[in-house]
């Protein structure tokens, strides 16, 4: 639901002195994804992308940053940024957990997979652990219906998943590198 | 010319590198490089494609009638047909002379998983349709806007564009820009890079997809001016979906009729349908995944014979034909043929994606429209009120009806609720609306008897203490 009101009224920028978009980054956007585009503002997505890679979030003053170098509005990167659901616009836990509760999900056993995870992690969906390992969160169609239910967790699709191996995935993905 | 009816050949056209059953196993998927695309027939249909005449390219599609595989159905064809022409004495991608293609890979219609496919094993193939896509529309650019969500497959369609920047298909050197291009039209560079989305189900209506290559929120614009006039930064662009370009290869390596042969005529009198499609099965079957057949293949033979039949046993009893904005095939509607007649003889919206979910005889029908009309609330863009605030409010009647709260009045108002909304009455911008409109309206009218029956009574009159 994008068009709920954000809370850009209340929001605190945190700034720093280091900049968010350091040379590689600032490199990686000039050349190679400008040149793709008629208009600069093409590289916004993208920019959006490597920055939340690099940090797992994408700061507020990061979003100046790009504004600056694509000669954006901040404005206009802030609501961009703030339609997909996709980018986090505060701070995350190291990983996601990603449970597609759509049509075939739901019908193939998604509501006891979401309960395991819950139960596993100990929060609800939406919420982040208090070690910062894990935030849960339910999204639709991830186009794996055939194997349902499924879920992501972080870059990987873990397919027909049964809640007694949520224990295991997810012990696997703390001892991997967080994106 | 086409066959009246599905004649019992599952085919492997498309997935003729992809093992699917019953040509192969799934276990046996693996990512096809370069080297072998072109050692199992690659890049042919790409060569002969350049030695005709932009012109003649877009006729031999036309004439194949490519029905759009992204949901419309509309001939790729005939769209192309509403470019105009690159300005005179200029090439594409002069300046003021650009123009674009953009391929829909967003693929999020809950149900669907097709393109998928084609991009994690088969990418060659959709470059190779891409390129002959540029080649007849005299396109410079193309953007492959893939879903966020697909990162497998973005990875794979990266390292399979490098294989073809090499090898000279896109690039400085592109083959649309060499002795290769001998058919008469104007020698041009090519180039093609992939755009991810960030999770936005609306970025795959074709307007908002340009949105988000332009960096917007991905609201649909209001139509006209349509794309092939002023589309992605305000230049010609075609927008075509995965599935529709890779049929291209076929269309240009054996010709027309070699699609035509494929599939059925319309039995009603409408447009035929034509060529293989990649079917994702999923739901209460044996064994879900997607398959490729001929267009036209009835929903039970697809479920009895290829899936195993219905999951332990159970019967059937209601199906989404290819997507959840299609609407719902009732329990006596098991026999609908998956071909693009199937809206009009079987009142749904259309076949969709084609890739259809079944659901067995213990399904709580009513839990069904209530996960669906969560997601149009979810999915929402918000621009047009009767989406918005429509999209709540059905969410909210149907929240009520699974909690058994609702009364009579409530069914009403939820059906009438659902027709008043979507482009087709006229009242929003996009497609969304008529795909919510058309979930909610044909469940309820297809299984009223279980909403009916988590109604509450109605009121009734009583006299308290009287004295
Ligand atoms: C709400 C909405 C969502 C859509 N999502 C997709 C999608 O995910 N993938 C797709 O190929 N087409 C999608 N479409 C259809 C496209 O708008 C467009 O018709 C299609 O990409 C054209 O390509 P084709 O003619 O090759 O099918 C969607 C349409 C609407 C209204
Ligand atoms: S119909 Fe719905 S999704 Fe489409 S433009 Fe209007 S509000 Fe957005
Ligand atoms: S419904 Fe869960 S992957 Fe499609």
């Amino acid at each position: 639901m994008p068009w709920i009101t954000k809370d850009s009224g209340t929001i605190n920028i945190d700034r720093r002195d280091e900049p968010y978009l350091n040379d590689t980054l600032v490199a990686e956007i000039r050349d190679k994804y400008l040149p793709r585009y008629e208009r600069k503002a093409g590289a916004l997505l993208p920019a959006l992308h490597l920055v939340q890679h690099q940090y797992g979030w994408i700061p507020h003053q990061a979003m100046v940053e790009i504004a600056k170098l694509l000669d954006m509005a901040p404005a206009d990167v802030i609501d961009t940024a703030s339609f997909y659901e996709e980018y986090w616009l505060k701070p995350k836990g190291k990983h996601v957990v990603a449970v597609c509760r759509s049509i075939a999900c739901e019908f193939c056993g998604q509501p006891e997979l979401t309960d395991a995870v819950r139960e596993h992690l100990g929060v609800d969906v939406g919420e982040t652990t208090d070690d910062n390992e894990f935030t849960i969160i339910e999204l639709e169609c991830l186009g794996s219906c055939g194997t349902a239910p499924v879920m992501l967790v972080d870059h990987d699709l873990y397919e027909n998943v049964k809640p007694e191996q949520v224990a295991e995935i997810l012990t696997k993905a703390k001892a991997a590198n967080a994106h | 010319m086409g066959k009246t009816a599905y004649d019992g050949t599952p085919r492997h056209l498309l997935c003729k590198r992809i093992p699917t059953p019953p040509f192969g196993d799934w276990n046996d998927r693996h990512y096809v490089d370069y080297d072998e695309y072109v050692a199992t027939g690659g890049y042919v249909a790409l060569r002969k494609s350049l030695a005709q005449s932009p012109d003649a390219v877009t006729q031999e599609v036309k004439k194949a009638v490519v029905r759009g595989r992204g949901g419309a159905g509309f001939p790729a064809g005939v769209k192309w047909t509403f470019l105009p022409p690159v300005p005179e004495g200029k090439a594409p991608g002069d300046p003021g002379a650009e123009r674009y293609l953009a391929v829909n890979a967003d693929e999020s219609e809950p149900g669907t998983f097709k393109d998928r496919l084609l991009m994690e094993f088969d990418p060659h193939q959709l470059l190779e349709g891409i390129a002959i896509c540029c080649h007849a529309c005299g396109l410079n650019k193309a953007y492959i806007f893939i879903r966020g969500e697909y990162y497998l497959q973005a990875e794979r369609l990266e390292r399979a564009l490098a294989e073809a920047y090499e090898k000279g298909i896109f690039g400085e050197k592109c083959v649309q820009n060499s002795d290769a291009n001998s058919g008469g039209g104007p020698r041009f560079r090519v180039d093609c890079y992939v755009h991810r989305g960030a999770g936005a189900y609306i970025c795959g209506e074709e307007t908002a997809l340009l949105e988000a290559i332009e960096g917007k929120r991905g609201y649909p614009r209001i139509k006209p001016p349509f794309p092939a006039v002023e589309g992605l930064f305000g230049r010609p662009t075609v927008i075509n979906n995965v599935e529709t370009l890779c049929h291209l290869t076929l269309i240009m390596d054996e010709g027309a009729e070699a699609f035509m042969a494929q599939g059925v005529e319309s039995t009603i009198g409408g447009p035929p349908s034509y060529g293989t499609k990649l079917m994702g099965m999923s739901g209460h079957v044996e064994r879900p995944g997607c398959y490729e057949f001929e267009l036209g293949i009835p929903l039970r033979l697809f479920v009895e014979e290829h899936c195993g039949g219905m999951r332990n046993g159970k019967a059937f009893k209601a199906a989404i034909p290819g997507g959840v904005s299609m609407g719902i095939l009732g329990t006596d509607q098991y026999d609908a043929e998956l071909d693009f007649d199937i809206g009009r003889k079987y009142d749904v919206l259309g076949l969709g994606t084609a890739c259809p979910t079944v659901f067995d005889e213990d399904t709580d029908m009513v839990a069904v429209a209530r996960n669906i009309s969560r997601f149009y609330k979810h999915e929402s863009c918000g621009q047009c009120t009767p989406c918005r605030e429509g999209s709540g409010w059905l969410y909210q009647l149907l929240c009520r009806l699974t909690d058994g709260d609702a009364r009579a009045k409530d069914l009403d108002l939820t059906l009438e609720l659902a027709e008043s909304m979507g482009s087709m009455p006229g009242t929003t911008i996009c497609g969304l609306a008529d795909g919510n409109n058309f979930a909610m309206r044909t469940i309820i009218q297809k299984f009223r008897s279980e909403f009916e029956a988590k109604l509450k009574p109605a009121f009734v009159t009583a006299t308290v203490g009287a004295s």
